[in-house]
This record gives C-alpha cells, structure tokens and sequence, in this order.
C-alpha cells in the first residue's frame, strides 16, 4: 500500500464498493444466503454485519423466490437493495420476480414505480461443481429489456462497477466469476466509479480483435500474449458492460483490425457472442475480411470430470483456432 | 389430522360498525362499491364492442372487500394486488377517466396504455400483478420498507387470490413476513376458484387462513366477504392489531365473484343454479339494505346514485374514446428509469 495505492483481492474491492455505497447512502442495504452471520459464502460480505449489524446486512433463509420479490418491493418502495445469490443458478428460482417483477415495473407502471437493485454473485463455472452449478446466465436475462448487466474481470472494474450499480435507478445483474474472487490487483484507496457502459481495451493491437467479458478476459490475456510469440499483434476488449454493449468501442476496433474472435464462457446458442457478432455485422460488414469467429462453452451440461471439464470450456488453445481460421492461418 | 372442522367467522356488531363510521363515510363506501361496479359493467360491454383487447378480470361479487380495507385502513398504507385489480384502483384515488383510458389502451391511461386491466397503479398501489402470486413477495417488501424505514403507522396489505395459496411465493413470504415481523395484512380473497379449478381441488387444508396461519407462526381470521360492515371491522381489527403488534398476519376472506375467471370464461364448470344462488347475496344488495334500513339512504336515492356513477363511468369511456393512441415514436422510452 504506497501512493495512494492498495493490492486487493477482487473480493475485497467488492466489499469495499458495498461498504462505501452503504455509508453514502442508508437506504442502501444488502440480503442474502449466508452473507451476515457466516460472512459470505466466498467472503464478499466479510465483516459487514459487525459493521453494519443486522437491520442492513440481511440473513436469509434458503427462500431466492421470496427474498428476490421482497427486495423489488423494497426497491419500489424506496429502499436500495443488493441481493446476494450465493450463486446466480439459484437465481433460475426467483425468476419470476426477476423477469416479470423487476424489470418490467418502470415500463408497465407508466414510470410510476422505479426498481433501484443490483443481484450480485458469482456466475459461470467454478471448479467442477458438475451440472447445476456452471451456468452463465448473461444470455438468458439479455434476451429481455430492462436489465443492466455487468460482469467485470478484475478487482479495478469490479469495485467501480458495483459502486455504479448501486448508485443506478434499474434493475442491474453483477455477475462475478468464483474462480476470480482472489485475483489480486492494485486499485486506488480512494473513490472512484467505473461508468457503466463502457468496454475497455486491454491490450491494443492491431491484426485482430478479440472480445470477452469476465473471467474469459483472463484467458483471453494468455491467447494475446501466444499470439505475441509469432508476432500477431491482437486487440483484446473487455466488455465490462455487456448490456447496454458499448459497440462503438467495439466497432472502432474492428474497422481497424478488420478480424473479430469472440469469447465468453456460456453457451454459443444464442449467446452474447451472437448478438457481438451481429451488431458488428451491422456496423463493420465492409471492414471484415473474414467471418466472424466465436468460442463458447460446447453444447453440453458442465460434467464433472475435471478433464470433460476443460473441454467443454473455451480456453487457450481453442482460441487460438479460431484467431488463426480468422486469420486464414489454419 | 390437526385442521380446523369450521371457520371461526369474524363476528362484527353491524349497528356498531354503521355508529362508528357515520350515515357519510357509508354512503360514500356504497358510492364506491356502486362504482366499481357500473365501471367494470360499462368496461365489459366496451369489451365485447373491441373497444378493450387482452385479458380482463372483473371483481364484480367481491367489491365489499377491497372498499372495507381502504376504508378501513386508509390509503396512506402500501397495497398489492392480483390481475384482478380495477376496483383496488378506484379506491385508490385513480379516476375513471384515467382506468378506462388505460383499458382502451391510450396514451392518457393509468400506465400510459402500457399496462392494460392487470396492471393499474396509484401512488400506494404497488400493481395490478399478472402472474398469480407475483405480488405476494413484493407487498412483503413494503412491508421490510416500513419497519427498515421505521415507520410506525402503516402497514402493507396484500390481496391474493385462493388460486394463489398453492403458490411458493406464497409460502416464502409469508415465512420471510412472520420470521422477521414484517407488518404485512395477507389478505386471501377466496372466491371458490383458481380459474377452473375449485379450491378444494387445489389447497390441502379447508381453511384457508385458519389452517395455514399456525405454520408461519401467524393469526389466522375468516372474514365474510359478501358483508361490507363484517369485512371493514375484521380490517379495522386487523390494521390495529398488526400496527400494535408488528406482525403479519393471514386473513381468508370468503366471498364470491360473479363471473368467469375472465372476460373469456363461460364459467362451464359451474351449474346456473349454483350461480344464481351465489348472486342472492349481492355485496351492494347487502349494503344497500343495511342502509335504507338504518335510514341513512332511501331507494330513491340509491336509484339516483346509481345513475349518476353511470354518467360518469359512461363519461369515462367517452373521454377513453376520444383520447389519443399511444405516439409509436414512443415506443421504447421509459423501459429505464432516469
């Protein structure tokens, strides 16, 4: 800790962004599966019911469809809700008030009621939790309106994110990785926001873009730095901000590599790389000189076994196939 | 088997509900029951002309409840409903004008011609829910608000359907409500039937409120809904009662809807007979009685009222009529809130 500067772990940046947002503002509180008395099934929320006590950091019983409904009613009613999901498959049982409750309610109501929540938690694989547990959720919620949806990859983004999150006036999806919780990072001591938005660009290049979001994003670090070795210079995006997509980042880099890999964990059918690969369509057709490549999770549910495992999931090397099919250096 | 053989009907001394309330306050409550249902009357025959599109729920036999509830609690609490929600809205404050408007689907409706018949609003009524039970959890919510926000004289109050006791969101609020002393009114309107499906069908357990209240650590009431005086002292009782003690509670209110579970349901299922038996005990009837017979309105009056609320709500459909569509260039504003 020097100049201003801290090494945190991502899960430290986000407790501090809960921590902070809760002293800016009292009406700001957080509920969830084991985040008071248990200090957070992966330790987000350590410390925050000594601090903060009960009334503001919420245990709740095993009920996702009853504590999810409660804070939209919270959120209507003018509190500012953060919902824990232990992890975002649970959420698959509050999906009613999510999808029916949350984000139609500003619209339906004719701008009468507003719904100011953030459900955070993490999302995507951890390290074999087999079928139930593995699912990226970013796809199925983006198919419908009236969702913010985040999904930072490292501890910087994902303190000023979940700062804005909780500072925005809808329904927003903070979708964390589990395996990245202890990712460690240097990160300001004082306050910032990461606007809400807006993509970053990793490592700038110019032979070849390549686009993820979350946890992929470290990956995808590693396929940059191979492509090095050989002297292909590649973009790398971080989506951050998957909805609404920051596509002029996105567009930019592509009329000028003229290549697009794209890369996320969930499932390629209908996924988030679809869509990408769609709105670049639209804005890059001239510019491409070669199809649009994607890697995703392959069509199966999560297996267990840890070999079945890292098949089913992109990783170094079926990326770099895509990048050098892109690149007609099959 | 531990259920309870009979409902512990709430009992309620009409002489002293019509002395404490006063000739005004229940003229006034018959204006609203006669209200509803002139509005819900005009808006199915304005229906059946394509005037009104989608589903349509009317509440027409259980307008003594919801009119003792406002009455009882007053509209500065927070309230929730099913899709069945014209009347709750009324009483709310929301004009005929804007209520119609929004079934007619123009731009001056309630929700903008966004929401349609399931889904009014008002400054307290947190919706018109459509999917069945989808309130419940939210109206819990409120009720957090309250005791977060420590405010000691309101509560949540929660119209659910007996097709919605099955539910699990009912099941977890109503958990979530008595664990942590939420002070939230759950209010069942038992009108026999989950669309089709009779409620014996459908609920385990008789007594709706009775049976299921000792679960959650809760007080179960049986109210009868077809009775307006029995309905605003079990409400009154029950304001009290949750404001002084911060907890919920579970109330069946038994009563009777005289149409299809909507606008598209013949009823099939049951007999003419057994309908034309339920309407014997009309709600407004019942009022309207009760009335003339303490003196407080002659028929002649009633008859007067009656056409006078149909003016208006003729005169609502009028404005519904004549007030613009929705701008198309409007289409995808509002989806976020500024």
């Amino acid at each position: 800790m020097s100049n201003g500067k801290q090494v945190v772990e991502l899960r430290e940046a986000l407790r501090q962004a809960i921590d902070e947002e809760m002293e800016r503002n009292p009406n700001v509180f957080v509920m969830g599966e084991e985040v008071g008395e248990y200090n957070g099934a992966y330790k987000v929320t350590k410390g925050l019911l000594d601090k903060w006590g009960p009334k503001r950091i919420v245990d709740t019983p095993i009920s996702e469809l009853g504590f999810a409904g409660l804070c939209i009613g919270a959120a209507m009613t003018g509190l500012r809700p953060i919902v824990e999901f232990m992890s975002f498959n649970f959420s698959f049982v509050a999906a009613d008030q999510l999808i029916s409750n949350a984000i139609k309610m500003h619209y339906m109501s004719g701008n009468r009621f507003s719904v100011p929540i953030v459900f955070r938690g993490p999302n995507g694989a951890a390290a074999q939790v087999s079928s139930q547990h593995s699912h990226c959720v970013e796809a199925i919620y983006g198919n419908l309106p009236g969702w913010i949806i985040l999904a930072p990859s490292n501890s910087y983004d994902a303190k000023g994110l979940l700062k804005s999150a909780i500072r925005e006036n809808n329904p927003v999806l903070f979708l964390e990785s589990e395996l990245s919780y202890g990712d460690k990072m240097e990160i300001p001591m004082g306050e910032y926001l990461v606007p809400i938005g807006k993509a970053r660009i990793v490592q700038e290049g110019q032979d070849i873009t390549i686009i993820s979001h979350s946890r992929m994003v470290n990956v995808c670090k590693e396929v940059v730095k191979e492509l090095a070795k050989s002297g292909i210079k590649a973009e790398l995006i971080d989506l951050r901000t998957i909805k609404p997509l920051d596509i002029a980042t996105i567009a930019a880099s592509v009329k000028k590599t003229n290549h697009a890999v794209l890369v996320e964990e969930g499932h390629i059918f209908a996924g988030i790389a679809a869509e990408v690969a769609f709105q670049i369509m639209e804005s890059c057709f001239d510019y491409l000189d070669a199809p649009i490549e994607r890697v995703g999770q392959r069509e199966t549910p999560m297996p267990y076994s840890r070999v079945l495992e890292q098949e089913t999931l992109p990783n170094v090397n079926r990326i770099l196939k895509a990048v050098y099919k892109s690149l007609h250096q099959v | 088997m531990s259920v309870s053989t009979s409902p512990h009907m709430f009992k309620v001394d009409r002489q002293a509900v019509i002395k404490q309330l006063g000739p005004d306050n229940l003229k006034e409550c018959l204006r609203r029951m006669l209200l509803i249902r002139n509005f819900e009357l005009r808006a199915e025959a304005a229906y059946q002309q394509g005037k009104i599109g989608g589903f349509f729920h009317a509440y027409i036999g259980q307008e003594a409840i919801q009119t003792a509830a406002v009455q009882a609690l007053g509209p500065n609490n927070w309230y929730a409903t099913s899709y069945r929600t014209h009347a709750l809205a009324l009483l709310l404050g929301a004009t005929p004008e804007e209520l119609m408007a929004e079934l007619f689907g123009k731009a001056t409706g309630n929700a903008k011609g966004r929401g349609g018949s399931m889904h009014f609003f008002t400054e307290r009524l947190l919706g018109g829910f459509g999917i069945v039970t989808g309130q419940v959890p939210i109206a819990t919510g409120a009720a957090f608000t309250i005791k977060y926000k420590g405010i000691k004289d309101e509560v949540s109050i929660c119209f659910l359907g007996d097709g919605a006791v099955p539910q699990g969101a009912f099941h977890e609020s109503l958990n979530l409500a008595a664990l942590w002393d939420l002070p939230c009114i759950y209010v069942i309107e038992n009108n026999k039937w989950g669309m089709g499906t009779a409620v014996e069908r459908a609920v385990s357990v008789p007594y709706l409120a009775e049976d299921k209240a000792p679960g959650y650590n809760m007080k179960g009431y049986t109210f009868d809904g077809m009775d307006f005086f029995t309905c605003y002292g079990g409400f009154d009782h029950l304001f009290h009662e949750v404001l002084e003690t911060e907890r919920p509670v579970l109330v069946e209110v038994i009563t009777e809807r005289f149409k299809g579970h909507s606008i598209s349901d013949p009823g099939l299922y049951r007999s003419k007979d057994t309908l034309k038996q339920v309407m014997q005990r009309d709600p407004i009837i019942i009022m309207q009685n009760a009335l003339i017979e303490a003196g407080i309105i002659t028929v002649e009056e009633i008859k007067a009222l009656d056409k006078s609320l149909r003016e208006s709500v003729l005169a609502a459909i009028d404005f519904a009529d004549k007030s613009p569509w929705p701008d198309p260039q409007n289409l995808e504003e509002d989806v976020f809130a500024p």
